[in-house]
């Protein structure tokens, strides 16, 4: 079986978010940069299905090539090689041309991702690759087994869970529990290093650029009220907070 | 649990102070690359959030038990073992031909300094593993490696060390378990040893003792000691699977103060005169053997009172930013709110002694990791390694002593922040005080390494071990002489050095008389004298880095404030801890033995 996992290079969830050139740019200095969690849950599965069934893993990032050391760490956990298409992820569509460009070349059964990247959160390149390769997709997929070319699938739905079945190849965005995230090995970390990362140049052009970031408001002070006090709690939704 | 270690601060030594990157320029670390250092890192990390802290106080709360002369400890120790076991990381640092990858003792000591952080008692079981399967590595025949040591490096078994006997402690020349010749040139092992960590315990199928013992008719002393492999369970008669008792009997376990999770074993060899031991390398020369592998322990115990220290340091810390009470030292109105504790300056002061302590420690020890890797790529034997060798022998008892008497006290001031929440377990620091305390105890005493440093280890190669050090330290008094900020305290610093050594003039002017009781009356206080210098070199070393740092980049606020904490708390240590040299020297070099003298005047009464 031949499995595409597409992984994002994201800001660590404590990192301190700031922009440059007039809130154009998101600052990067002193960011730790962590595989997409979700991401995580994809490529852990690929290498549980792999030691299942064989084949390979391959891991692609769209992406600069300060997203290199989070690529090394997947191969480390277990995939067989890396794709890195050479440009900012400036928005979906583009990446997901990279992606459909890529596996329309190669014949993937499984492509696997997080149900969205934990940095623009848009949630939408599994849909979109589908959509350019002209197969399936399915989100947030919780459990995935092989059995030949058919998917067992369960998928988080409002209010509960649904079963499912799909022919492969697929297109499939992830979450946990799909598979416990890995910690890489000292064996991994020493062959990661000689696993072939091919670097390739995008194709097209982003669609979209960015006019302005913006922080969301600081939150306020907490004010402490007296549960006698509710009068006093009124008065400042009202003048304060006017909310009310 | 919140922070415990500061992941950058362990990027700042590796990266900026010792730029470990360059040790992959040598061919024996020539397979890795700098982010490969990060990966290793945060696999520690990940070893740490799930198994490590997890079960740090529920450890030391359901102790291990002996129960029908067999231990049961927390399960989590299964769980830690196993996954350090795949992870690779037991062995790390050993040789590629031994199972391990070559990686850089440095950077395998930062990953300690993550996962002994967060659990200081489980980290015993594989730093014990890995060190003794290092001495069959070392010195044992290839079916001692293929058989035994093999296993321990995956954590499939593990292994404890056997020195201690009741009557041979400190003084290991006078072990008594005996050897006993067999004709098939196996030995029949008889004694009894004591406190033995991870001695026995129910996570593995195998735990491979390495003994230290007597063969029958050796000479007396440590010249007649030699080193035994003795598993607790042998192979059978075909050699296909180890389940044969090999009369290992744990008679007893030690209820003790802390470090509770690993148990410390009494344990009785051939009781029923079945117990067979394997010879490792040649007989007569097991304690030379054990003294080689002891010097990495060593420094993992300096380590252990370091990233104990660490631990409280930042559970205080957090308590003092929380804690209200009273209020500032100016402010009189007791209409306004309390201040938090951090905003006393004693408070501060606790703190900052704490930081300094943590991260000195942690400094001094990485410099020596340093060596260490410095010696393997320039080859065990080569010329250009001698040097290291020769500083890292005289600086090993240094750097397991500071860390381990100081990180006892830090962490008491760790606990004294808190107040009277310290000294409840609904709070950490009584139990990492409790834990903190063997440091100074075990893999010899502070009391037998203060003899070791002055009575061997400042003459070491006609003094030139300490010669090299000390030119190492004026190469940075003479960088950090370049910066303004800097300059009083090289200035300071190289007083010091003049005054550590005419202290040891003096001193070895008296042992030059033949007393040796004089001379070594007040080694404890020569080492605290020589810890403390060293110590401030350290932090001066790491100003330097951060005063660079400061200088030619231009930084974000959160760096920035992470330099000048550096060179900050390098300023406390020199105005609050160096300044204590004055005091020891003047008793290092007052001639009055109080202490000597005490025996004959019958002042214990
Ligand atoms: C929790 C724990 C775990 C341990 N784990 C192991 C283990 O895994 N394997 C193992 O073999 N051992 C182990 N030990 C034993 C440990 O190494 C010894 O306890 C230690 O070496 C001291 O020996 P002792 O207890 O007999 O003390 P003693 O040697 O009796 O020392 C008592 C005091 O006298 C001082 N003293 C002794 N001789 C001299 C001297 N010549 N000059 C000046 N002062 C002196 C010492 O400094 C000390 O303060 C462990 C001990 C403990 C408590």
């Amino acid at each position: 079986m031949k499995i595409l996992v597409c992984v994002t290079s994201v800001p660590d969830t404590t990192a301190k978010i700031s922009f440059t050139d007039g809130d154009t740019k998101f600052n990067k200095a002193g960011v730790t940069y962590i595989t997409g969690p979700y991401d995580d849950y994809a490529l852990s599965r690929a290498v549980e299905l792999k030691e299942q069934h064989g084949g390979t893993v391959t891991v692609l990032n769209v992406g600069e090539a300060d997203a290199e050391p989070v690529i090394r760490k997947c191969l480390a956990i277990g995939a067989d090689d890396a794709i890195r298409v050479n440009c900012e992820a400036t928005d979906s569509y583009f990446v997901a041309t990279q992606i459909a460009n890529i596996a329309a070349q190669e014949k993937y059964d499984l492509i696997l991702m997080g149900r969205e990247s934990i940095d623009f959160n848009s949630g939408v390149v599994h849909g979109l690759v589908a959509e350019l390769l002209g197969i399936p997709s399915l989100s947030p997929v919780m459990k995935l087994d092989i059995e030949g070319s058919t998917a067992k699938i369960t998928r988080e739905i409002e209010g509960g869970k649904e079963n499912l079945e799909a022919s492969l190849p697929l297109v499939l965005g992830c979450q946990e529990p799909i598979a416990e995230w890995k910690i890489p090995n000292m064996r991994g970390i020493m062959t990661a290093r000689t696993k072939p990362l091919k670097v390739i140049e995008p194709v097209g052009e982003g669609l979209t650029s960015t006019d302005k970031y913006e922080l969301p408001a600081p939150k306020g002070a907490c004010k402490m009220i007296l549960a006698e006090n509710a009068e006093e709690l009124i008065t400042l939704l009202k003048t304060e907070a006017k909310v009310l | 649990m919140n922070k415990q270690y500061s992941r950058r601060n362990l990027d700042f030594m590796l990266k900026e102070v010792l730029q470990v990157a360059e040790l992959t320029k040598f061919s024996y670390f020539q397979d890795y690359t700098p982010d490969m250092f990060d990966m290793v890192l945060d696999t520690a990390e990940e070893i740490a959030d799930k198994i490590l802290r997890n079960a740090y106080v529920s450890s030391d709360r359901n102790q291990p038990q002996l129960i029908n002369g067999q231990v049961k400890v927390h399960p989590a120790v299964k769980d830690y073992v196993k996954a350090m076991g795949d992870a690779g990381m037991i062995a790390a640092t050993f040789d590629y031909e031994n199972g391990g990858q070559q990686l850089p003792t440095v950077v395998n000591a930062a990953s300690e300094m993550i996962r002994g952080s967060a659990n200081n008692a489980f980290v015993m079981f594989t730093g014990l593993t890995a060190g003794s399967a290092n001495l069959i590595f070392s010195f044992g025949s290839d079916e001692l490696k293929e058989k035994y040591a093999q296993r321990m490096v995956t954590g499939e078994w593990t292994g404890s060390m056997c020195l201690t006997e009741p009557q041979a402690g400190s003084s290991l020349s006078d072990v008594i378990t005996t050897a006993f010749p067999q004709s098939d040139g196996t030995f029949k092992i008889k004694g009894q040893k004591v406190f033995i960590s991870a001695g026995d315990h129910d996570i593995a199928d195998n735990i491979i003792h390495l003994v230290l013992a007597r063969i029958e008719g050796a000479p007396l002393g440590t010249k007649g000691i030699s080193l035994f492999v003795v598993p607790k369970f042998r192979a059978n008669a075909n050699g296909t699977e180890f389940n044969v008792d090999n009369d290992v009997i744990s008679t007893g376990i030690y209820h003790k103060m802390g470090q509770k999770a690993t148990p410390a074993m009494h344990l009785t060899f051939g009781d029923k005169d079945n117990s067979i031991g394997y010879l490792v390398g040649e007989a007569n020369k097991g304690l030379s053997y054990m003294f080689q592998m002891m010097n990495e322990a060593r420094l993992g115990v300096g380590m252990g009172g370091t990233y104990i220290a660490s631990a409280a340091y930042y559970a205080s810390l957090e308590y003092a930013k929380e804690r209200p009470q009273g209020r500032k030292l100016n402010n009189k109105n007791l209409e306004e709110e309390q201040t938090y504790i951090i905003n006393h300056p004693d408070v501060k002061r606790m703190l900052l002694f704490q930081k300094a302590v943590v991260e000195g420690s942690l400094a001094l020890l990485l410099e020596c990791y340093h060596w260490q890797d410095m010696i393997h790529a320039l080859g065990k034997t080569s010329e250009e390694a001698k040097p290291y060798q020769l500083m890292l022998d005289l600086m090993t008892t240094v750097a397991k002593t500071y860390p381990a008497e100081m990180g006892i006290k830090a962490v008491n001031e760790g606990l004294q922040v808190l107040g009277g929440y310290g000294y409840t377990e609904d709070f950490p620091l009584e139990q990492m005080a409790r834990d903190v305390r063997i440091m100074s105890i075990y893999e010899g005493t502070t009391g037998i390494h203060s003899l070791n440093l002055l009575g061997r280890g400042v003459t070491l190669n006609n003094g030139k071990a300490p010669q090299l050090l000390f030119n190492e330290i004026m190469k940075s008094i003479e960088l950090a002489n370049t910066f303004d900020e800097l300059k009083p305290y090289a200035e300071k610093l190289e007083k010091e050095l003049g005054r550590l050594q005419k202290v040891t003039m003096h001193l070895l002017s008296i042992a030059a008389k033949g007393d040796n009781e004089a001379f070594l009356a007040d080694a404890n206080l020569y080492m605290e004298f020589f810890g403390i210098t060293t110590v401030a070199w350290i932090w001066l070393k790491q100003a330097i880095v951060a005063k660079q740092a400061l200088i030619t980049q231009s930084l974000e606020e959160s760096e920035t404030s992470f330099y000048e904490s550096k060179i900050h708390t390098m300023k406390f240590f020199y105005h609050y801890e160096l300044i204590k040299n004055y005091a020891l020297a003047t008793r290092l070099t007052d001639n009055t033995l109080l202490t000597v003298d005490s025996e004959k005047l019958g002042v214990f009464q």
